[in-house]
């Protein structure tokens, strides 16, 4: 097991955003975590990655209780997220977005970084190597010198995604990265996902594109109004009645309005 | 024949200008993580003070009390840079503001070492302890042909140039690492170079302590400088007069920064005028700035363009921040 | 002597409530903290002393002259200031601030310029009227100041709650966006608020100049400081916070001068903020918000 929510809640000042959350992630797996627009889908994230503490409830990675650690020690410890709206550092290269991500795997230290010392040469060789080989894997080669800003819609994703590899994680956390992407670029995002898997980083997806949840997902949780109703394969969840019914009456309100 | 071309005076405001330049590098590296200080003309208070008081009472040699001024300040400014974490754009602001006006009336109140609002003088100068100094060794102003005080202005400015280089050499450096990927991450979004795996707390702390230290650092060199100082000196217009460098010059990348030290404390001594209206002008540059061009007059943009037009020296590529200032 | 110092205190932090009024209400339409206030605030109380003292005019006059003069300032505040960098894409938060404080710097000189860097006096009557109450001394002054506060701040209440343009301004208050959405003339409201909270300050300016009977270029940053200590120790934005934390600050500085050391009197808001900020960053008043993250 890599990762285990237990009994998760949040609430934010009257929103209940969480109740009682459970499921694990299993060493490997691609797991998918849907549910209709204000499910908690994103606050489960900001749970996981310690952006907000969980009003009760426990997260433990690969053993360990994840309480009281900061944002940046949860990636150092090797989970890492991508965002929804995406939050790239936009007046970066492609690739200085990808070399901060490595940062935590870095260690000189100002006096190194000012005196350019061997070991600093050596390290800032190994982060150059490294991003330009994950920028490789995300299809991102050729636009290493672009201005994170200047990349299209998709391209942004995909670097979100390479930006979080570049942090060595075993768990990735992968938040809506189809959303605005056209078909093919989906395609390629299926593609994305599977080589993520055999890199041996096991993935979380928040995802609204069913067919590719569908896909790509070996098991499914299911999130409505900040509570878990179903978990299991995709087949299940399909034809899952009360997954239906969540769904359906999230278009039904789409068509009122 | 060297003796005619140098002129006391311009190299006098050049010494300044050089102590402006790394006033302007202080508020560049505070800025460069996102937080507005108006707290750097504080800073520069305490190091003025620090070493003045080493000097004067207790004998302590010149070097050695600039050393424990920039020391003293940069521990200050790292025991508030903590506290200023919590606090978002505005509340720093105001906070640090405040700050620099309780030193201040911190130091126009502790009479017995300060004297007040009068302030401290004669403080060591710096050109006479180069003067005594080189006399020691044997070397006479004569032996270049030149008078006394003309030797001595010379030899302060070359003294403050190699600071100043080493400082500027410094912070390229810096930025041009992991050090500078964190810091401007953090500028541009603090939460997700956080999720991102940088310690923000660490490297705002070291921003801010970095920066004060380098204010308290201009501060312990002006003391030594002008060989008098008083609390009004580092008011609340220094505190503006510091920041305009960077603001007007360009805050994202340091060449922008030393550009707006530079020309801001320049051009005052081309447009005799302008001195009286200075602040005036200041004022209005810093509202025309924010509308018509936050960044500064040097950026990002025009430095790569600048770049493009240098001949390439060495296929070697370096990656730091979005402004690889020494490539 | 503990009552004319309560008197006393009463009437500074009066002077501070406005001041810091002015601010908060800014802030609260504007979500920006106006670094210029303070030394439009010293605008104010210059016209008191060009009207009563250069002019020798009724002290009147002089009130409808600061009211005028100021509020054109906070127009051109404004309108130079602040309304190019609202809206326009990746504007950082602190540009109004830098911004303003441009104006403050400005301003600050103007003055300097036109009326010396020296105190200049007051010319009225009525800073000496006075009686004596028991074994206290009272000046009308006091009295009238502190009514005015009083106005002010139960005016502006009123106004903010009840009245047409209090609406809109709460509306935009709340959500600039939304309020355009309403049809609130947003542009117009954002205008008259900076122009009403300068107009404050101008009438502040005038008894400051009545109570201490000097005035000077530098004042408008000491008591812009104030204020901004203030409306942090009372919560950005809160109008019963500034009212509060206007009191306890004329309160506690009157009281360090009589009872202590009167050289630390301007540190005092400073010491207090700096604790406020570090303890409860969202004022006394204040309440903690969230942003929304992913
Ligand atoms: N910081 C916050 N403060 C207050 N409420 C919040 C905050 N973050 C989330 N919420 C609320 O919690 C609920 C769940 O939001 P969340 O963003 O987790 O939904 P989601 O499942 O990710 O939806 P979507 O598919 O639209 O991204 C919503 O009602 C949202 O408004
Ligand atoms: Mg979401």
């Amino acid at each position: 097991m890599v990762l285990e929510i237990k009994k998760i809640s949040k609430n934010f000042g009257g929103i209940q955003a969480l109740t009682d959350v459970s499921f694990s992630v299993e060493e490997g797996e691609i797991l998918g975590l849907i549910g209709p627009n204000g499910a908690g889908k994103t606050t489960m994230f900001n749970m996981i990655t310690a952006m907000y503490p969980p009003s009760s409830g426990v997260i433990s990675f690969v053993g360990n209780p994840l309480s009281n650690l900061k944002p940046h020690q949860i990636t150092e410890k090797g989970i890492c997220r991508t965002f929804q709206n995406i939050r790239l550092f936009s007046d970066l290269t492609v690739r200085e977005n990808v070399m901060v991500g490595n940062h935590c795997r870095l260690k000189t230290n100002v006096m190194q970084s000012v005196l350019r010392t061997k070991a600093q040469k050596a390290e800032e060789a190994r982060v150059l190597a490294t991003s330009d080989e994950i920028l490789e894997v995300v299809g991102l080669a050729n636009d290493k010198e672009t201005i994170a800003k200047n990349l299209s819609y998709g391209a942004q994703r995909r670097l979100e995604i390479a930006r979080a590899l570049a942090s060595r994680p075993k768990l990735i956390l992968l938040d809506e990265p189809a959303a605005g992407m056209n078909e093919k670029e989906t395609n390629d995002l299926f593609n994305l996902i599977k080589k993520i898997q055999t890199l041996n980083i096991t993935v979380l997806l928040i995802e609204h594109d069913m067919p590719l949840v569908m896909r790509v997902c070996s098991r499914i949780i299911v999130l409505n109004f900040g509570k878990k109703i179903a978990e299991g394969t995709p087949s299940s969840i399909q034809n899952n009645k009360e997954v239906i019914e969540a769904y359906l009456g999230v278009e039904e309100e789409d068509e009122l309005a | 024949m060297l003796g005619e071309l140098i002129n006391p005076y311009y190299l006098q405001v050049s010494s300044f200008i050089l102590i402006n330049i790394i006033l302007a590098v202080s508020i560049y590296i505070t800025l460069g993580t996102g937080q507005l200080s108006l707290g750097h003309a504080g800073f520069m208070s305490i190091g003025a003070y620090t070493t003045a008081i080493l000097t004067l009472n207790y004998n302590m040699p010149l070097v050695l009390g600039v050393i424990i001024a920039a020391i003293v300040t940069g521990i200050v400014g790292t025991l508030i840079g903590i506290p200023a974490l919590r606090l978002q754009g505005v509340y720093l602001a105001i906070a640090t503001l405040g700050f620099g006006e309780v030193v201040r009336v911190l130091f126009i109140n502790w009479d017995g070492l300060t004297n007040g609002a009068i302030g401290l003088s004669g403080i060591p100068h710096l050109g006479r302890e180069i003067f005594n100094l080189s006399k020691s060794m044997g070397i006479e102003p004569d032996m270049f042909g030149l008078k006394n005080n003309q030797f001595i202005s010379l030899a302060v400015f070359f003294v403050l140039l190699i600071i100043t280089i080493s400082v500027i050499w410094f912070f390229v450096r810096q930025n041009n690492s992991r050090i500078g990927r964190a810091f401007s991450a953090i500028k541009m979004d603090e939460e997700a170079s956080e999720a991102m795996g940088i310690n923000i707390t660490y490297y705002k702390v070291l921003a801010f302590g970095q920066g004060a230290m380098l204010a308290g650092f201009a501060g312990a060199l002006y003391a030594h400088l002008m060989a008098y100082i008083s609390p009004s000196d580092f008011d609340y217009h220094r505190a503006v007069e510091i920041l305009i460098f960077s603001i007007f010059g360009g805050s994202e990348v340091i060449w922008g920064s030393i550009f707006g030290a530079v020309f801001l404390s320049a051009m005052p001594e081309f447009l005799r005028f302008i001195n009286e209206y200075r602040f005036m002008i200041y004022g209005a540059l810093l509202v025309l700035m924010m509308a018509f061009r936050p960044q500064g007059i040097i950026d990002v943009n025009m430095m790569n363009r600048f770049k493009r037009l240098m001949p390439k020296k060495r296929g070697e590529k370096k990656h730091g921040t979005g402004n690889k200032e020494d490539q | 002597m503990l009552i004319e110092q309560l008197i006393n205190g009463l009437t500074l932090g009066s002077i501070y409530v406005i001041v810091a009024l002015g601010y908060t209400l800014v802030f609260g339409v504007l979500n920006v903290v106006n670094m210029g206030h303070g030394e439009i605030f010293m605008f104010g109380a210059f016209m008191g002393v060009v009207v009563t003292n250069i002019l020798g005019w009724p002290l009147y006059i002089a009130f409808v002259v600061a009211i005028v003069v100021t509020g054109i300032l906070g127009y051109f505040l404004e309108t130079f200031a602040l309304r190019p960098l609202r809206g326009k894409e990746g504007v950082s938060h602190l540009a109004p601030l830098i911004s303003t404080i441009g104006v403050s710097i400005f301003l600050e000189n103007v003055a300097h310029h036109f009326f010396g860097s020296g105190n200049q006096p007051f010319r009225t009557s009525l800073s000496e009227l006075k009686f004596v109450l028991g074994s206290t001394t009272v000046y009308y002054v006091q009295i009238i100041i502190f009514v005015i506060a009083i106005l002010l701040m139960f005016g502006l209440t009123f106004w903010l709650s009840k009245t047409k343009a209090g609406k809109a301004l709460r509306a935009s208050a709340e959500n600039l966006a939304v309020a355009s959405l309403l049809g609130v003339n947003t542009k117009r409201t954002i205008t008259q608020t900076v122009i009403i909270a300068s107009a404050m300050g101008g009438i502040a300016g005038i008894l400051v100049g009545i109570a201490f009977n000097s005035v000077n270029p530098q004042m408008g940053l000491s008591f812009g400081l104030k204020g901004l200590a203030i409306i942090i120790l009372g919560g950005l934005g809160n109008v019963r916070g500034a009212m509060v934390g206007g009191l306890i600050l004329g309160m506690a500085e009157t009281f360090i001068v009589a009872y202590g050391d009167s050289g630390y009197r301007d540190a005092v808001a400073f010491i207090a903020i700096i604790v406020i900020l570090i303890v409860r960053p969202q004022g006394i008043f204040g309440t903690a918000t969230t942003g929304r993250k992913g």
